[in-house]
């Protein structure tokens, strides 16, 4: 079942002078099983949209259904708990998100908080600590003696400790070294193709949309602009002009060249591909 | 002229366990220097470091040529403005106008003067609309917009970013690049920017690279970027514009290495005219 949003709209401080049209009347659906990319400009709503899908925000307006519940203004979903443990939110300030005076404890809190004992709980954080590239050294560590990023990996690793089927990702590779960023876009994938999660990640990073998304969805202004396919998305570069998108390094090396005179296909995507053409033209020129 | 420089400085936040070893570099009055390195390399530490935030346990951090020490913390911060990893760690101010009126305060700027500058900056990195918002509820894009803009305005001679741009939009990323390019060309601002994006390192004046709290590589980014295999092993990333090269030899055209973007556009041009 697709997660849909349904005229949702969502105003900060309601009512008050302060109020602040963050979301307007939007609807969406998203892909059950793929892997979906929201991106937009600063400010345009993308965490004010994701935080509904625990029902961490709730909407002013209009609804939103996420596995078998429905969320509206009123009707708080109901066992809110479980909710939080299949649909599992990573925010962008992972500082927020730390709170225990241990990792291993960190980490562990969410798998005791719904059930798993101590014990198994601790060994849990301790494979999760691991897949997101922290040695076993800092199980015993405070989570707010680490540095940025190793903050954020520790916030991520205590969401994949409660194994959620919905994986909701706010920035998780801001602040991550290019090594460590590419990883975790692979465990991402990991977790979608094997063991069929649903993600949904806001990025900033093109080329993780290019590499690692299947959809992609575009917010604007508290409106969503566009929502395509990935292909077909950076295949149409007037779109992403028109959208103010600063496309992938290999569409901007690609456009470039077409502007000086070189005459490539605008459907390559692929930096093998693409350089097969370049050197074809530059030999054959005449 | 050697802005800063830094000799044999070393830390530890617990003393059995040092994060920074013997690190020695300088910085010239009015480059762009990049810091690079693994998540936990040490590059937020040595930026506290410098600004006195924590205090070495060996070492010297001399800015124009005054040695940093107790006596002389705020002659020094007076020189040297910081954008946090983190912009809530920063944010002092009920609004945003607040926050940057508090920073020119400190720099003793006169009160006349004040509203004219908090509307200039703000309206510099597209804030104007939020100058009465609270720092802390804006988007985290915004925020980091908002921290860029105090330090701007309080017009210092040195600037270290931390990370400042990695949660803006690639086009709002953009546009605050070429405001801090554009200020950094009319003054002779000193620029540290700790970054991950190769891209930006590819275009500055002197890279800084740091592994496990050692300095690595030091020079200009082609002394530094040519490293490829040496780079990639140290969990970072290499220009976009050297993997194309690559790739153009494996099909057979070779080419001037070159770590920019517009530098690979104008050889290939170079090439296809020749034929
Ligand atoms: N407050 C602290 N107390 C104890 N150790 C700390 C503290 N802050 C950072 N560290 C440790 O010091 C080392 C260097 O951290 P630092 O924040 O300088 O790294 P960084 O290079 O800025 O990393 P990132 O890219 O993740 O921001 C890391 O091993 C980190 O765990
Ligand atoms: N707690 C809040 N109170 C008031 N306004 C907010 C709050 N959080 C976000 N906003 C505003 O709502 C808009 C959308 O924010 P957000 O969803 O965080 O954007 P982004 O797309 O950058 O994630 C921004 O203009 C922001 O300033
Ligand atoms: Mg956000
Ligand atoms: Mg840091």
């Amino acid at each position: 079942m697709p997660i849909t949003f349904k005229e949702l709209t969502h105003e900060y401080n309601a009512g008050t002078p302060f109020a602040y049209l963050a979301l307007d009347a939007i609807d969406l659906s998203i892909t059950e099983g793929a892997i979906t990319a929201i991106i937009g400009e600063t400010g345009s709503g993308k965490s004010t949209l994701v935080q509904h899908l625990n029902a961490l925000l709730l909407p002013t307006e209009g609804s939103l259904t996420v596995l078998d519940r429905t969320i509206t203004a009123t009707e708080k979903p109901k066992q809110l708990k479980e909710l939080r443990k299949r649909v599992g939110l990573v925010f962008q300030f992972p500082e927020y998100q730390l709170f225990e005076e241990t990792i291993a404890q960190d980490i562990a809190f969410g798998p005791k908080n719904f059930g798993m004992s101590e014990e198994e709980a601790l060994s849990k954080a301790k494979e999760m600590l691991q897949i997101v590239g922290l040695s076993e050294d800092y199980l015993e560590r405070s989570p707010f003696e680490l540095s940025g990023g190793q903050k954020r990996r520790v916030a991520i690793a205590g969401i994949l400790a409660m194994d959620p089927e919905v994986l909701v990702l706010d920035e998780p590779a801001a602040g991550l070294d290019p090594q460590g960023a590419k990883d975790m876009m692979e465990l991402f994938v990991r977790l979608n193709k094997e063991l069929h999660k649903t993600v949904l990640l806001v990025t900033h990073d093109m080329e993780h949309v290019l590499n690692y998304c299947d959809h992609v969805v575009v917010v604007d202004n508290g409106h969503i602009v566009q929502t395509s396919d990935k292909l077909h998305f950076f295949q149409d570069t007037s779109l992403l002009h028109k959208l103010r998108i600063n496309p992938p390094a290999i569409i901007r090396l690609r456009d470039e060249l077409n502007q000086r005179g070189f005459d490539l296909p605008c459907d390559i995507l692929d930096t093998e591909v693409l350089a097969k053409a370049i050197a074809d033209e530059v030999k054959h020129h005449e | 002229m050697k802005k800063i420089q830094v000799s044999h400085l070393s830390f530890g936040y617990h003393k059995e366990n040092p994060v920074i070893h013997d690190a020695s570099f300088s910085i010239e009055e009015g480059s762009y220097t990049t810091i690079i390195g693994h998540n936990g390399s040490g590059k937020s530490t040595i930026a506290k470091l410098m600004i006195g935030l924590l205090e070495s346990d060996s070492g010297v951090i001399t800015v124009d040529g005054l040695e940093l020490s107790e006596a002389n913390i705020h002659d020094i911060r007076d020189r040297i403005g910081i954008v946090f990893q983190n912009p809530d760690n920063q944010f002092i101010g009920a609004s945003v106008a607040d926050d940057i009126a508090f920073g020119l305060e400190n720099h003793r700027v006169p009160s006349e003067q004040m509203q004219g500058i908090i509307e200039e900056f703000a309206d510099r990195v597209n804030m104007r609309k939020f100058l009465n918002s609270e720092p802390t509820k804006l988007s985290g894009g915004q925020k980091q917009r908002v921290a860029i803009a105090g330090v701007l305005a309080m017009k210092p001679q040195i600037i270290i970013f931390d990370e400042a741009t990695s949660m803006l939009d690639p086009q709002g990323k953009a546009e605050i690049n070429a405001l801090i390019q554009d200020i950094h060309a009319q003054s002779n601002l000193t620029i540290i920017s700790i970054t991950h994006d190769i891209e930006e390192v590819a275009h500055s004046d002197h890279v800084i690279v740091l592994d496990g709290g050692h300095i690595v590589l030091d020079g200009s980014p082609d002394e530094v970027l040519f490293h490829e295999q040496e780079l990639i092993d140290l969990r970072l990333d290499i220009p976009y514009a050297l993997k194309l090269q690559h790739a153009l030899k494996r099909q057979g055209l070779e080419t001037k290495p070159c770590t920019t973007m517009e530098g690979v556009v104008d050889e290939l041009c170079r090439l296809r005219l020749k034929n």
